[in-house]
């Protein structure tokens, strides 16, 4: 029971209370590698302490603490096993079983749905991109005659970069190659599957705080790793402008619903130099971020 | 079937550039001019494309007259448009260098942006 109430408040913790304080810190802007990593971490711990707690929940006082077996069955579904070898498991223990892993299997059941409607709305805009599109080789990207400016990638197989003729209407060369950068950063760095884990998640637990957090914050810094890249190789002025112009031209009739502020605080990023985070702040957030989804199950098998 | 949607953005292309009614066996002559392609696969897709509502046809003496419900620039407008406007983008499907943003936070933008010009410049 009280390690129940222990991992319940471990995951409680990582769900409803690091959140607020991870999307307020400064360090993520600066390294968003890192603060991608740290949600993804912080993700992990809060369904590995709930598993654990709904798990010595429904089997309190079941611990078995002989050798490997124990170990492995103090920590998860080896308890099987373990009760194997002393009695023949009933279907009651199934059952039992059943409710700590569907809290790992409903983001799991949710990834496995969200990457196949992805996958397939992506197949249709490859489609659509086949009959309006056309391929400009000096840029290597797919141009389509449509006023609105945008520049976009579409991910996974057989990906692509695309930009409308307004996007080339209103932007310089160096604009627009500042631009296409971007947007090759989000296809390098696979972006769209960590979009996709952050997505499925915020699927699988809505309502909680860091679903909601993790989602948000994943896109927003993930769109600024792609900006990092882009200013790697072009300036500081051409990337800022080629956003400013871009959300211009994208200025909807009707005003939005809250799209967060986003687009501003990645012009100010991009306007002002960043300092990398100290190296010894990066390491503890790598180290922090692996070693907290270990902690609670370590916890449970030392006890 | 990813081929038969290959060819189906080909046959719109030739319709859309010939800008006039043609039947199937018109379309796969061009079409032959690059690769060997059946009459009855050109037709077959040429139908699926009427199903679709993107061709309308019409009897022609004894073969069907196909033509474009709509010009290239309208159907690209009316797709392009669901792609990237209205609802923002729920599944991630596109990664776009900018999300829509509202009239007030365009001008915040350029705000920063002119101030940040100014301190370059002076």
């Amino acid at each position: 029971m009280i390690m129940a109430g222990a991992a319940a408040g471990y995951a409680l913790l990582a769900g409803a209370a690091v959140p607020y304080a991870l999307a307020r810190a400064g360090w993520p802007h600066r390294s968003p590698a890192l603060g991608v990593l740290a949600w993804q971490g912080l993700t992990l711990s809060f369904i590995v302490a709930t598993a654990l707690a709904v798990y010595h929940l429904v089997l309190t006082d079941r611990h078995v603490h002989d050798g490997l077996v124990g170990l492995l069955s103090a920590c998860g579904p080896g308890q099987a096993v373990s009760k194997a070898v002393a009695s023949p498991p009933t279907v009651a223990d199934a059952a039992l079983l059943l409710m700590p892993a569907t809290v790992v299997l409903l983001p799991l059941g949710w990834l496995a749905r969200t990457a196949w409607h992805t996958r397939r709305e992506r197949r249709r805009h490859a489609d659509l991109l086949a009959m309006v599109g056309t391929d400009a080789d000096d840029y290597g990207v797919t141009i389509v005659e449509y006023t609105v400016p945008a520049v976009y990638c579409l991910p996974g197989r057989g990906c692509r970069i695309v930009v409308t003729r307004g996007a080339l209407d209103v932007l310089t060369d160096e604009q627009l190659r500042a631009a296409l950068e971007h947007e090759r950063a989000h296809i390098l760095g696979r972006h769209h599957l960590l979009r996709l884990f952050a997505r499925a998640f915020a699927r699988a637990f809505p309502g909680l705080p860091l679903a909601r957090l993790a989602e948000a914050q994943t896109a927003l810094l993930l769109e600024m790793n792609a900006d990092d890249r882009a200013l790697r190789f072009h300036s500081r002025d051409a990337l800022a402008t080629a956003l400013c112009e871009v959300a211009a031209g994208r200025v909807p009739a009707a005003t939005l619903g809250a799209s967060g502020p986003g687009a501003l605080i990645r012009l100010r990023r991009i306007l002002s130099p960043q300092t990398k985070p100290h190296r010894a702040t990066g390491l503890g957030v790598v180290i922090a971020s692996i070693a907290a989804p270990i902690l609670p199950l370590l916890l449970v098998c030392v006890h | 079937m990813r081929q038969l949607g290959g060819l189906e953005a080909e046959i719109m292309d030739r319709l859309w550039s010939w800008g006039r009614a043609a039947t199937a066996r018109e379309v796969r002559d061009d079409l032959n001019k690059q690769r060997p392609i059946a009459y009855s696969t050109v037709k077959t897709v040429a139908d699926i494309l009427f199903s679709k509502g993107m061709l309308t046809r019409e009897k022609d003496g004894r073969a069907w007259l196909y033509r474009a419900t709509c010009t290239r620039q309208q159907y690209t407008a009316a797709r392009m448009h669901d792609a990237l406007e209205g609802t923002p983008d729920p599944a991630g499907v596109l990664l776009s260098f900018v999300e829509q943003i509202s009239a007030e936070e365009v001008h915040a933008l350029r705000t920063a942006l002119r101030a940040a010009k100014r301190r370059s410049g002076s």
